[in-house]
């Protein structure tokens, strides 16, 4: 297992001095789990696995942008990996825009938060509270992440009325609001 | 916080990659304006990151570590970016607006009554575009078949539904006849991303609806 700071000082490491070595560490701890994450959204292993080394090769590109004071390096993994699905799995034939940059790189900061603390403390109590959801609000949330559909669909496919899903989904985030605003203040 | 912020379920939709590339687009310029949806996308994305911690870990084939080590000595690391900077006379572009403005894209004005500027986007759209209404000026009163998103970018705008201003993001099916009419101040811009052919309702649109179906207004 890597610790959030573990793997943040491994992408510094790239990002400072080419690392190969703090690379390969990141490969084989983040590889093998974003071709899981992707496989659960129905690609078969060797598009999984595409994508995986793909997302990898970015996060080498991209290792200068990456900011712990701003995400998680698995938060910021999460959102490499998702434009690369978005990119190579549906075959758009052009790349993504790449708004991940924009937020974890060029976001004004807020003025009155202190972010360094806040990122890892948002994504490691983000963690704990997953498990603290309702089994209803969770499959929204695990639907959307993991088979890459939109609550519309997930409406449909669950047989529930819109309005369901949707208050569903409020709920679960309002808990994960409320729960890390406490945390905050 | 913006005074109509884009519902949560959107905001899941957008931080899960499940939406298209148009109301992403929408989504994104929301997101760059208002700080509590940036709160609420970092929050999502962390919820990602969480669920990809949690996997177990999938046989991956041996040989690829060695295969990406290699490609490696072709891929630089590259230094950190720049904020990149909007072109004179888009200083209200919000950054993930500006790999959409190719160089050269300019206002049209449509209908002797607005600006428009159509963006190149992927998907099945009607049409995702910017439009520019001086103060006072509205859109011809029309309803929508399919839905509409909207996120205003400098100015505002008043329909039926209520006032809009900078960040602010409108999205329904708009069955229901609107006439949005830019406030007094600054001409009010927005993006607007239509996923099915608008059509007129006034006097007068009635009559233009043929030229809207096929694209030409």
């Amino acid at each position: 297992m890597l610790s959030a700071d573990e793997a943040a000082d491994l992408i510094e490491a790239i990002a400072t001095r080419q690392d190969r070595a703090a690379f390969a560490s990141l490969f084989r701890h983040f590889a093998p789990r974003i071709k899981a994450f992707i496989m659960r959204s129905g690609a078969d292993a060797e598009a999984a696995q595409e994508v995986a080394q793909e997302a990898l090769i970015m996060v080498w590109r991209k290792a200068a942008s990456f900011d712990r004071t701003r995400a998680s390096a698995s938060t910021w993994l999460y959102t490499i990996a998702r434009n690369k699905r978005i990119d190579l799995l549906r075959r758009s034939g052009r790349p993504a825009i790449e708004t991940e940059d924009w937020l974890t790189v060029f976001a004004p900061e807020d003025e009155d938060a202190d972010k360094s603390v806040l990122a890892g403390q948002t994504y490691t109590r983000v963690k704990e509270l997953l498990g603290g959801l309702s089994a209803d609000q969770l499959v929204v949330i695990q639907k959307a992440f993991f088979e890459d559909k939109t609550h519309t669909v997930i409406a449909d496919e669950l047989k529930l009325p819109l309005g369901t899903v949707k208050s569903r989904i409020r709920l679960a985030l309002a808990r994960l609001r409320d729960a890390l605003e406490k945390d905050e203040s | 916080m913006s005074r109509h912020p884009a519902p949560d379920e959107l905001l899941l939709d957008y931080a899960a990659g499940a939406l298209p590339e148009g109301p992403a687009l929408a989504v994104s310029l929301h997101v760059a304006l208002d700080p509590a949806a940036r709160a609420t996308v970092d929050r999502l994305n962390a919820v990602g990151g969480a669920l990809i911690d949690r996997e177990p870990e999938v046989a991956f084939d041996d040989g690829s570590l060695e295969n990406v080590l290699a490609r490696l000595d072709q891929v630089a690391v590259e230094p950190r970016r720049e904020a990149p900077r909007p072109r004179p006379g888009f200083e209200w572009a919000p950054a993930p607006l500006l790999p959409y403005l190719k160089p050269g894209m300019d206002w049209r004005r449509i209908l002797g009554k607005f600006d428009e500027i159509r963006l190149d986007v992927a998907g099945a759209f009607h049409r995702v575009s910017l439009l520019r209404l001086e103060p006072g000026r509205g859109l011809p009163e029309h309803k929508h078949t399919g839905y509409e998103y909207t996120v205003c970018l400098q100015g505002g705008y008043t329909d039926n539904t209520g006032s809009y201003n900078v960040g602010d993001f409108a999205v329904g099916p708009g069955s229901e006849r609107h006439e949005p009419i830019a406030d007094a101040g600054e001409p009010c811009i927005a993006l607007i991303v239509v996923e099915d052919p608008i059509v007129l309702t006034g006097p007068w649109g009635r009559w233009l609806n043929p030229l809207v179906k096929r694209g030409l207004i």
